[in-house]
């Protein structure tokens, strides 16, 4: 929606009062397409419960046998290949593959441009500790300053383009490398959302991936819309980011697996895990909305003011997602979690700065546009002119 | 021979589809507009939208994707015809030929009745006069009582009493088409499909009969196709799952030389 036909609500028109998860502390209003059940709890949280349900061991032997389909018969391929970013995710993949099941994998990075230097020597690190062949892949800096901008201009998230670079140029090697098994982590929504049940087996479709990692939008949309905001781009500086088309899919047989369907997937339990096993680094600095050191450091504005958008968009940040994490993992108390959402959600973090600084933006021009995707279901206007939203803590 | 039809069934819950499981649980897919334009590409024989909305309000979840959620009955049949191209039947909250008139004004082909066809039987003979009865779908969800299959209506909540089978004749009596059999204790559970009760409905009606409720994969339909005289296979949840679902059981079906479209 554009600022144009965005009618801001003043008080006391407000929206309906911001409903929680009785259990975690999600909003009715994620990001992610939760649903509550009678008793106010959350499908994140009843998804997450069905881990103790699942039979593992079985998973386990379910995955060994497909795989083994996989397994290149003369060894002059890969045996699948892992979309990496180097993160604990990454490693668990790589680990589960190479080390626990003897895959030959092929590692595939999307590199932004926006590694934390301890990320970065996470991802070469990986090249040392698990002796597997990978393909590091960066677009022009200008054609990643560019689609920063109009990511902000046209969804209000500078950071599609990392979204859609993931969620394709690992899919053009496996078309490229005729390897049909991709190994994806967890399904983003599954994980934060309860989209699927275990027994529903998801696989990576590209309809998920249009729909919800990439809002609906591809590399035309942004062409398109370049010369509208006084931008340059063309359908030969994309190329990283086209889909391989339904027939080239169906030639390899490309299939997209992920691997939280057969592994029992506790990111709490891997991050430690892999920084023993594989000398995985923490951040050494903290994060100014997450009191997590392990997660995103592929991305210093996944942390930051990526998250601050979600803020501003949908009232609620990582500091959210991690403490509900956390208290489905019984780590953490809903009064704890509480606490670290009331420092952390609202904080516009300094990463911010960098960012103004990469594509030549001020920061009023950066505000007003976040401004315009306030989503009116959180947001309202005081009566001095000041966005308002229900809280967390706020007494019935 | 006539193809026998494999249908992807699609539930549609306050404006956005969903996966349902045991008429009881639904969990957000997505998009109905992105879905019926992957469908399209896919080329399915037909597709049938069911809306089971308690309420009418429609979410409009977050509005910073390209394509907006939709806020009416009305739009998202319109939307879906814009992209999709195949035979669509559209259901739920259908109490009277008004409802019909706008679903089919709007493009849809055929209509489904569920819970009106058991509190205004009339209806039925209403629309088969107007539309012609091949027009008329009449869903039975039923679920296992004892042994035996029951007719529920009203979201699976109301228990009617009446056999299953019973009741697909007096659905054919009125002038109903076709009929989709819906086994509520199935839904969503991947357990496979019901051949008993679809045998006995399809020996019981000359309707063509659409099964659904159970399916995991394809050799589920391969079994329904084999073991019962089905006309069409649908599965709602499946085809979400994994890339080129539809196409790929398709595939596989001609390989087994079941009688489809290929």
């Amino acid at each position: 929606m554009s600022d144009h036909d965005r009618k801001y609500l003043v008080h006391p028109e407000r929206p309906p009062k911001m409903r929680y998860c009785s259990k975690c502390v999600s909003p009715m209003s994620s990001a992610a397409p939760i649903t509550f059940d009678d008793d106010g709890i959350c499908s994140t949280c009843k998804v997450a419960d069905q881990r103790d349900e699942v039979d593992w061991d079985a998973r386990m032997k379910k995955f060994k046998r497909l795989c083994e389909r996989y397994r290149s018969k003369d060894g002059m391929n890969y045996d699948c290949v892992i979309p990496v970013s180097g993160g604990k995710d990454s490693y668990f993949q790589v680990h589960i593959m190479k080390n626990v099941l003897g895959l030959n994998p092929l590692l595939v990075t999307y590199h932004g441009n926006n590694y934390l230097p301890t990320g970065m020597e996470n991802l070469k690190n990986m090249r040392e500790v698990f002796g597997c062949d990978h393909i590091f892949f960066t677009p022009s800096i200008e054609v990643l300053k560019t689609m920063n901008r109009l990511g902000m201009l046209m969804m209000g998230d500078m950071n599609w383009h990392a979204h859609c670079g993931i969620n394709t140029y690992p899919i053009r090697v496996a078309v490229e490398t005729n390897t049909p098994l991709m190994i994806w982590g967890e399904h983003g929504f599954m994980d934060i959302g309860g989209m699927h049940s275990y027994n529903d087996f998801v696989e990576f479709t590209y309809r998920n991936r249009h729909e919800h990692d990439l809002r609906g939008f591809e590399w035309y949309d942004f062409v398109e819309a370049a010369p509208k905001f006084g931008e340059k781009l063309e359908a030969k500086d994309m190329i990283g980011f086209m889909h391989p088309s339904d027939e080239d899919m169906d030639r390899v047989g490309v299939r997209g697996i992920h691997l939280n369907n057969y592994v029992r997937w506790d990111a709490n339990e891997h991050g430690p895990m892999m920084v023993e096993m594989y000398g995985f680094k923490e951040s050494e600095e903290e994060f100014e909305r997450t009191y997590r050191r392990m997660s995103n450091l592929d991305d210093m504005h996944e942390n930051g003011i990526h998250d601050y958008l979600k803020y501003i968009k949908f009232g609620y940040g990582r500091a959210t997602d991690h403490t509900c994490k956390d208290i489905r993992a019984g780590l953490m108390t809903r009064e704890q979690a509480i606490e670290e959402v009331r420092i952390r959600d609202h904080v516009k973090s300094k990463d911010l700065w960098r960012w103004l600084e990469y594509v030549g933006w001020t920061e009023e021009y950066f505000d007003e546009v976040c401004d315009r995707y306030r989503d009116p279901r959180v947001w309202w206007k005081g009566e001095n002119g000041e966005w308002v939203k229900d809280n967390l803590w706020d007494k019935e | 021979m006539q193809y026998r039809r494999l249908i992807p069934v699609l539930f549609i819950m306050n404006g956005l589809i969903v996966r349902s499981e045991d008429f009881s649980t639904h969990q957000i897919i997505g998009n109905i507009i992105n879905e019926a334009a992957r469908y399209n590409q896919w080329n399915v024989d037909e597709l049938i939208y069911v809306d089971i909305s308690r309420d009418k309000t429609y979410d409009s979840r977050r509005d910073d994707h390209k394509i907006k959620a939709v806020d009416s009955i009305e739009t998202i049949i319109t939307e879906i015809s814009k992209v999709c191209f195949m035979p669509l039947t559209f259901g739920g909250g259908i109490k009277t030929i008004e409802d019909v008139d706008l679903r089919i004004r709007t493009g849809a082909d055929k209509v489904v009745i569920n819970s009106a066809a058991y509190h205004t039987p009339e209806l039925i003979t209403e629309v088969a006069r107007k539309y012609g009865s091949q027009c008329c779908v009449i869903s039975a969800d039923y679920r296992m009582v004892d042994g035996t299959p029951i007719l529920f209506t009203d979201f699976g909540s109301n228990n009617t009493g009446i056999n299953v089978v019973d009741w697909v004749k007096e659905c054919q009596k009125n002038g109903a088409g076709e009929i989709f059999l819906h086994a509520i204790d199935r839904d969503g559970k991947a357990c496979g499909y019901d051949f008993d009760t679809i045998s006995d409905v399809t020996s019981a009606t000359s309707l063509p009969v659409i099964a659904c409720g159970g399916a995991a994969d394809v050799d589920d339909f391969i079994d329904v196709y084999e073991e019962t005289n089905v006309a069409a296979v649908a599965a709602g949840n499946m085809f979400h799952f994994t890339e080129r679902a539809y196409p790929r059981a398709k595939k596989d079906l001609v390989r087994e030389k079941i009688h489809v479209r290929p």
